[in-house]
């Protein structure tokens, strides 16, 4: 019997277009994802290359799991529907009566659903192995075909997750009798898993997440977070401990769900119910029998004029509207968007585990959670609400009333507006909720339903009219929800197939952001312009929807065509014309601004003239130039029409031995004159590089001086183009706005792409040890140290900023000026900022302090001066003297960027990362990043702006890591040492997940090629063990030493290998190890606690008893692991139980062997001392004065270690 | 008031002629269509309210020209198809000022008054506040009718609404169509031909598509006369009467005989009595001859 209901059902589905439907969508998508990754694309756009293997195991897990996202929305209408779709044609009653088990039925009924998904799921793969070898795709980063990285993937994830899933959904949709219920079960279960992965992102609690994640990405992901490039390349999926944990627990969770649906499962009439008043139910009897009635109605008008029609169209959205809230798919949508919105407040802004003030915009932003959520809603109850009347058997009572087809319709498409618009409000109300609990009541309402209810409501509204039309045609409410999922995430995605203009991808277009500062800008009239463009299409399609609105009983798809095409008169014609017209005559313009007015290149052009830029360009990278020693320049922001223009002019000298004839001006597009003081003529004048060169008439000798006087424009401002970076309030502009001399670099770095256009491989930057690379500061290449005097005028309710100090200030008319001078020598690298700005002023030694903040966002400003003053006391004790009397933080808006930098005296400060931090100062607080990123920042004026490298490999490391020590050792100061394990740790995560995403290769610390990753996480971490081992004072000392030797230094400059001697010279013997581990090689330490025990002694003090193993091993610049040169260089460690030994680098290392104990609930040192360790395994016997608690190797997770969970370990207490 | 409907054809798409060149004239009062299960029906009642369109024809009902200005037509249409279903989780109450609003009627104390009375007629008052899909049979074709009255129809049109009734239930039915159906036209199928006989002042067979008779039911008895005769014979007699005689039906006793009916204008045999005609002998002669 069971394969006989099997059978049955695996024929219906074969004879379902559905079900190709769903074939062909997946093949398309799986050969289309596969091979977009392998390059499939190319011609289209950029070159797909990389270091890393497209499928390789955990690249097609990759895919798949992308892909399963979708795919689940399958199950409620496959799998779930098996039983409800028995019910539905009242086949039960008949059914049931039939002799076979209970078990036979809903066993049958399961497995052909999971048999068709699986069908689906094969055809999938199918796709994606595919799709990796099309024609086209790039062999070098496609390796062969292996089918154990498909069955591995099907095995361990896709089959228990479909059997489990299957199992919640086939048990939802059957009891509820509701599909609906199935597709929000799926529904919540992804938005459960996004959020689990996020609330357990903390490393010490992603062995919960691991555990927990249904779907088991967490679990594979708790293996495989630190792979570096070449594991990722070649290794399996791992099958092991908490993986096959997560799979058992889940793999029951499935079978529990299975036998309780077994259990409660009757074949029955009536739908699954829970009856509360079952007492009260009564007898009925008939008692209507026979009778004549007088039929008398009450005479009636019936009305049929338009504002009837109107009042009608209202009432009935209310009706459907009202049936909408109260349906429980939309109510548990709601629950859990709003749970996930409010967790969303909690941990949005979270910097460095300190939070942000619940600022409005920071409410919305938390809102966007909500965004799948209103959109899943509108897909789904624009099919339910077209349908519900077919689906419920009424439509014929329905479609014979005088209601007309627009009001029948215009309701259904009202009710859903006024469900975004409740769901909208909902983000509203929690927002407000938010910043009350929090204390905040700096309310915008206003601000609140600007955003909501105008500028997204729009974006809603554009898809709805797409779900209308999608839902009209297709007559399935869910396979309509289905195609609008697709096409919600698959519209974006033709950016991979080279479609990059946005008025080619319905309602995709600019978005909008807002700050304090400035509001949301200049951007609102672009976003309106595209906006309004898809609505026109959006009315187009819901003018489509009107024509082939169901009413009656058509019975196909011509008979449909034949009633569109009967209602294509009047006023449909007309309509349809004017939007049409509208809509092409939008876009027109959009493209034409876009493409013909402006060049618009595509990132394959991009790629194409970056390959000719080098071609043609750079064999001028050597040609001798003249350097730039002094910058004077007038500048003019014009903050209302967001324009900037300015003159100025550059003194060169001619600082080589040899005389120049020729001088390259790399300059932008904006309106530009140029004028040097020498007689020359222009030779070559590049529009499109903007690379132009002069011919000197007479040569520029050794010592000779030339100036440049310049103007540069930005061209006009327009509705879709801004040309210039002025804002209305915070502009923050660089010296990007004048030119430069000579070839500047930005060349292809990926040699397989270079290969493919003949470019020969690129060797990124040159060694340290190159003599002949150090002419160059890794800031500029057209400069050494300049004066620098500048003019700034902006209207007159700002001020404007650049570096130097203020000479004089004035007014005239409505404009306002600045003139700013330095007086002492500074780097090539400025900026100028204006906004309506109040300032605090503060004092340290001579030195006046700054901040230029906007008016509301005085929060923190005591913790930025105390940075300040931190810093500079820091830096001038333990290095060198500050070389300016002045320091100035000044704030530009968020939408600008989220970051802070350093020029000479002035450091623009973006106003979410500080500014409107909400610190909390106790002990478990997060960390004051408003504070220490203000040391950084100030840091930096010694460590690039007095120490600058040459633009060689590693020097970063002379101003990003250098600055990041001096924080982590001004933090230390502040919070104690034993508050660094949180920050240690931090960055010791963030080092390795970033590596696993590098596409080239990572160097050593000394020889890196600037990745932030390297030069900040890594950088910092290695500077502060350093400082533990060779102690501050002496690692200062040698940094003192070393700035001394080369602050301000002229070229050639210096780099890694000089710090590094001079950190060699501090370093005893027996430590030399450290420099080669640290700087040299990437090394990276596995050290754990095996087991550890105490006793009491009769002194009253503890034994602690460890063990613990120490070994450590290199990464070549792939991530592939070795131990040493040669085979003597590593040391091995076996037991009887291991099946394989353990290797590490020879090992010769000091490691902190920790003992802690609590006191008042805090935990305290007992003991804590380097050990000198020589072999992987190792046991020591510590006696200490109080009760331990915990033990630890490296306990502070100094080193660079692979898994700092288990660094750690609480004593196992002997029981006496 | 008249219904007209002219050359009306239907073919679906699996090749069943569904109407086959219809011609129809039908004037006020109570019309009848009798036909077996499948005859073409409710195509038949879809097609004139306005649910389905035909391949071709005409339809006119007084003025308007039914297939090309739907929405007249709809205003004083009162349409009862042969099973419907309602909304979930709303009440009669709920539901009917939901379908008056879709008729037109605007006022909304109107609404309520009508609302009230139809539930009185339909004696659904007591139940007005129970949600519609968890109503019997009868209850739910009570429903039916309160909907189609809600516009003061002109036209009102209802597919076989007595099947699955019980007696009292029919007989209610039958009675507010009766009361209801004295000023305007009302088409009413059914394969019962009791129904027809008690109600209808017009009737029309139909089978395959075709109208095979269209006749006033006492008219059809009258024609008739004198040409209907039964006799009493044994089961194993019956295949050889088959052979030789028109046989109407014939229906068993409870002695295991049979009681044949024989449609002849003399008198077939010895032992056949004459006996007044009925309209099914009506009904059956007319889908004999359409074999």
């Amino acid at each position: 019997m069971f394969f006989t209901i099997f059978l049955n059902e695996i024929k219906y589905w074969f004879g379902r277009p559905a079900l190709y439907i769903y074939i062909l969508i997946f093949l398309f998508i799986g050969l289309m994802m596969s091979g977009a990754s392998a390059g499939l694309f190319d011609f289209l756009t950029v070159t797909t290359g990389s270091s890393k293997i497209v499928n390789s195991p955990l690249g097609i897990t990759g895919l798949f799991g992308g892909l399963t996202g979708l795919i689940i929305f399958l199950y409620p209408s496959i799998i779930g529907v098996a039983v409800y779709r028995d019910y539905k044609s009242e086949m039960h009653t008949i059914l049931y009566s039939y002799p076979f088990t209970k078990a036979e039925y809903l066993f049958a009924k399961f497995f052909s659903g999971i048999f068709i998904v699986n069908i689906i799921v094969l055809i999938t793969g199918l796709g994606i192995a595919l799709g990796f070898v099309l024609p086209g795709t790039n062999p070098d980063i496609v390796t062969a075909f292996d089918i154990r990285s498909y069955l591995d993937i099907y095995l361990i994830y896709i089959l228990p997750n479909m059997l489990f899933m299957g199992a919640i959904v086939f048990g939802i949709v059957t009891f509820t009798r509701n599909i609906s219920a199935g597709f929000i079960t799926v529904l919540i279960l992804l938005i459960c898993q996004g959020f689990l992965a996020n609330l357990f992102d903390d490393p010490e609690r992603r062995f919960i997440a691991a555990i927990l994640d249904p779907f088991g990405d967490s679990s594979i992901y708790y293996y495989t977070r630190y792979w570096t490039v070449s594991e990722q390349n070649e290794l399996y999926l791992p099958i092991k401990g908490v993986v096959i944990y997560n799979r058992l627990i889940w793999g029951a969770v499935g079978i529990v769900l299975f036998t309780t649906i077994y259990k409660l499962f009757r074949f029955s009439q009536n739908a699954f119910t829970i009856n509360f008043n079952k007492k009260d139910s009564k007898r009925t009897t008939k008692s209507n029998f026979g009778g004549i009635v007088k039929i008398n109605l009450p005479k009636i008008n019936l009305n049929f004029s338009l504002k009837n029609e109107l009042k009608s169209l209202w009432k009935l959205s209310n009706i459907d509207f009202l049936f909408i809230v109260k349906s429980w798919p939309f109510i548990s949508i709601v629950l859990v968007g709003l749970l996930i919105n409010l967790i969303g407040l909690f941990e949005l802004g979270n910097i460095f585990g300190t939070s942000t003030l619940p600022r409005t915009w920071r409410m919305l932003q938390a809102g966007s959670s909500f965004t799948l959520a209103i959109n899943i809603c509108t897909f789904l109850y624009a099919g339910i609400l077209i349908h519900r009347s077919r689906i419920s058997n009424i439509n014929q009572l329905i479609d014979t009333t005088p209601i007309p087809n627009w009001v029948l319709l215009g309701s259904k498409f009202l009710a859903i507006l006024k469900m975004q618009l409740v769901l909208l409000s909902l983000i509203m109300i929690t927002g407000l909720l938010f910043q009350t609990y929090q204390g905040f009541y700096d309310y915008e309402i206003g601000h609140y339903i600007y955003e909501l209810l105008v500028l997204n409501l729009l974006y809603f509204i554009i898809w709805a009219f797409l779900a209308f039309l999608v839902q009209t045609l297709i007559s399935n409410p869910y396979v309509g929800l289905f195609v609008m999922i697709v096409l919600l995430i698959g519209i974006p995605l033709t950016q991979l197939a080279g479609i990059e203009q946005s008025i080619f991808k319905y309602n995709q277009g600019p978005g909008f952001s807002y700050s304090d500062m400035n509001g949301y800008g200049a951007r609102l009239g672009p976003y309106f312009i595209y906006n309004f463009y898809w609505l026109c299409l959006g009315i187009i399609f819901y003018i489509l929807t009107a024509l082939f609105y169901i009413r009656g009983l058509p019975k196909n798809f011509r008979e449909k065509l034949i009633i569109a095409k009967s209602r294509f008169n009047g006023k449909y014609p007309f309509f349809i014309s004017i939007f049409t017209i509208i809509f092409i005559s939008i876009g027109g313009y959009i493209y034409y601004t876009n493409n013909i007015l402006n060049d618009r290149t595509s990132s394959k052009e991009r790629e194409i003239e970056t390959v000719e830029w080098e071609k043609k360009y750079k064999k001028y990278e050597n040609y001798n130039q003249p350097r730039i020693v002094s910058v004077n320049v007038d500048v003019n922001i014009f903050p209302d029409s967001r324009d900037v223009n300015a003159s100025g002019e550059y003194t060169m000298i001619n600082k080589t031995t040899e005389a120049i004839d020729s001088i390259f001006l790399d300059h932008n597009s904006a309106l530009s004159t140029f004028k040097f003081d020498k007689e020359n003529s222009l030779v070559s004048e590049d529009t499109l590089y903007n690379f132009d060169i002069y011919k000197l008439k007479k040569p520029l000798f050794t010592g000779d001086t030339l100036k440049l006087s310049f103007t540069v424009k930005n061209k006009p401002n327009t509705l879709l183009r801004n040309n210039s970076n002025v804002i209305y309030n915070g502009t923050f502009l660089n010296s990007s706005l004048f030119p430069i001399l000579g070839y500047s670099g930005g060349e292809l770095t990926d040699d397989k792409t270079r290969e493919k256009y003949d470019l020969p491989p690129n060797k990124l930057k040159p060694h340290p040890s190159d003599s002949t690379a150090l002419g160059n500061t890794y800031i500029a290449k057209d400069a050494d140290w300049i004066d620098f005097e500048a003019t700034v005028s902006t209207s007159k309710d700002q001020i404007a900023i650049a570096p130097g100090y203020l000479q004089k200030e004035w007014i005239e008319g409505d404009r306002r000026y600045f003139h700013y001078k330095m007086d002492s020598k500074i780097l090539n690298f400025y900026a100028f900022n204006s906004a309506k700005y109040e300032v605090v002023q503060d004092k340290w030694n001579d030195v006046n302090l700054e901040i230029y903040y906007h008016k509301d966002h005085d929060y923190n400003l005591d913790r930025m001066m105390k940075g300040m003053k931190a810093a500079l006391e820091y830096c001038s004790t333990n290095f060198s003297p500050y070389q300016h009397r002045q320091l100035r933080i000044i704030e530009f808006p968020r939408t600008s960027g989220g970051f802070a930098q350093s020029f000479p005296n002035t450091v623009p400060f973006s106003e979410d990362i500080g500014f409107i931090a909400d610190v909390d100062d106790s002990e478990e607080g997060g960390n004051d990043y408003a504070f220490f990123i203000t040391v950084h920042e100030v840091a930096h004026q010694w460590w690039a702006h007095q120490v600058i490298g040459a633009d060689v490999l590693g020097a970063t490391v002379l101003s990003e890591s250098l600055s990041e020590y001096v924080t982590l050792k001004v933090i230390e100061k502040v919070n104690g040492k034993k508050k660094m394990r949180k920050f240690l740790k931090r960055s010791l995560d963030e080092y390795l997940t970033s590596r696993t995403f590098e596409s080239k290769r990572e160097n050593a610390l000394m020889y890196n090629d600037g990745q932030g990753y390297i030069r900040y996480q890594k950088g910092s971490l290695i500077f502060y063990a350093l400082s533990d081992y060779i102690g501050e004072k002496k690692l200062n000392k040698a940094l003192k030493k070393y700035v001394n030797k080369v602050a301000f230094q002229e070229p050639p400059y210096t780099t890694t290998i000089d710090l590094v001697n001079h950190v060699k010279e501090v370093t005893p013997d027996s430590l030399n190890y450290l420099i080669k581990d640290m700087f040299e090689t990437i090394t990276l330490y596995q050290n754990k606690i095996v087991s550890t025990e105490s006793k009491k002694l009769e002194n009253g003090k503890y034994q602690v008893d460890i063990e613990f193993k120490v070994s450590k091993y290199r990464n070549d610049e792939k991530g592939k692991i070795f131990y040493g040169n040669e085979e003597r260089d590593s040391i091995s460690f076996k037991t009887e139980e291991m099946k394989k030994p353990e290797y590490s680098v020879f090992l010769s290392d000091y490691v902190d062997v920790g003992i802690f104990g609590e006191e008042d609930d805090k935990e305290t040192e007992l003991y804590l001392k380097k050990h000198k360790i020589s072999s992987i395994n190792n046991k020591v016997s510590i006696i200490v004065d109080k009760e331990p608690i915990e033990v630890g190797i490296d306990p502070y997770n100094k080193l660079i270690d692979t898994n700092s969970e288990d660094n750690r370990k609480k004593i196992n207490q002997e029981i006496l | 008031m008249k219904l007209t409907i002219n050359n009306l054809t239907k073919t679906y798409g699996n090749k069943v002629k569904a109407l086959d060149n219809i011609n129809l004239k039908i004037g006020k009062g109570m019309f009848g269509l009798l036909g077996p299960n499948g005859a073409g029906k409710s195509t038949l009642m879809r097609t004139i309210a306005t649910l389905q369109s035909p391949d071709s024809g005409e339809i006119n009902f007084n003025e308007i020209d039914v297939l090309k200005d739907q929405l007249s037509l709809r205003k004083i249409l009162g349409y009862l198809p042969q099973s419907f279903g309602v909304y979930p989780k709303m009440s009669a109450e709920e539901l009917l000022n939901y379908f008056a609003l879709l008729k037109g009627i605007s006022v909304k104390k109107e609404r309520e008054e009508l609302v009230n009375e139809l539930l009185d007629i339909t004696n659904l008052q007591d139940v007005k506040k129970k949600n519609v899909d968890g109503y019997s049979g009868g209850m739910k074709q009570r429903f039916g009718i309160a909907q189609l009255l809600l516009n003061d129809p002109k036209l009102i049109i209802v597919d076989e609404p007595t099947a699955g009734l019980d007696p009292a239930e029919r007989q209610r039915f039958l009675n507010v169509l009766r009361e209801v159906g004295t000023n305007c036209t009302v088409i009413f199928s059914t394969h019962i031909v009791d129904d027809v006989k008690e109600l209808c002042n017009d009737m029309a067979i139909l089978n395959g598509g075709r109208i095979l008779k269209h006749i006033k039911p006492v008219e059809a008895t009258a024609e008739i006369k004198n040409q209907i005769w039964t006799k009493v014979v044994k089961r194993e007699e019956l295949d050889e009467a088959e052979v030789n005689f028109n046989i109407l039906s014939s229906n068993y006793n409870i002695d295991n005989t049979l009681t044949i009916r024989v449609h002849s204008e003399k008198k077939p045999a010895a032992g056949f009595k004459k006996t007044e005609p009925q309209l099914d002998d009506v009904y059956f002669i007319a889908l004999k001859e359409d074999q």
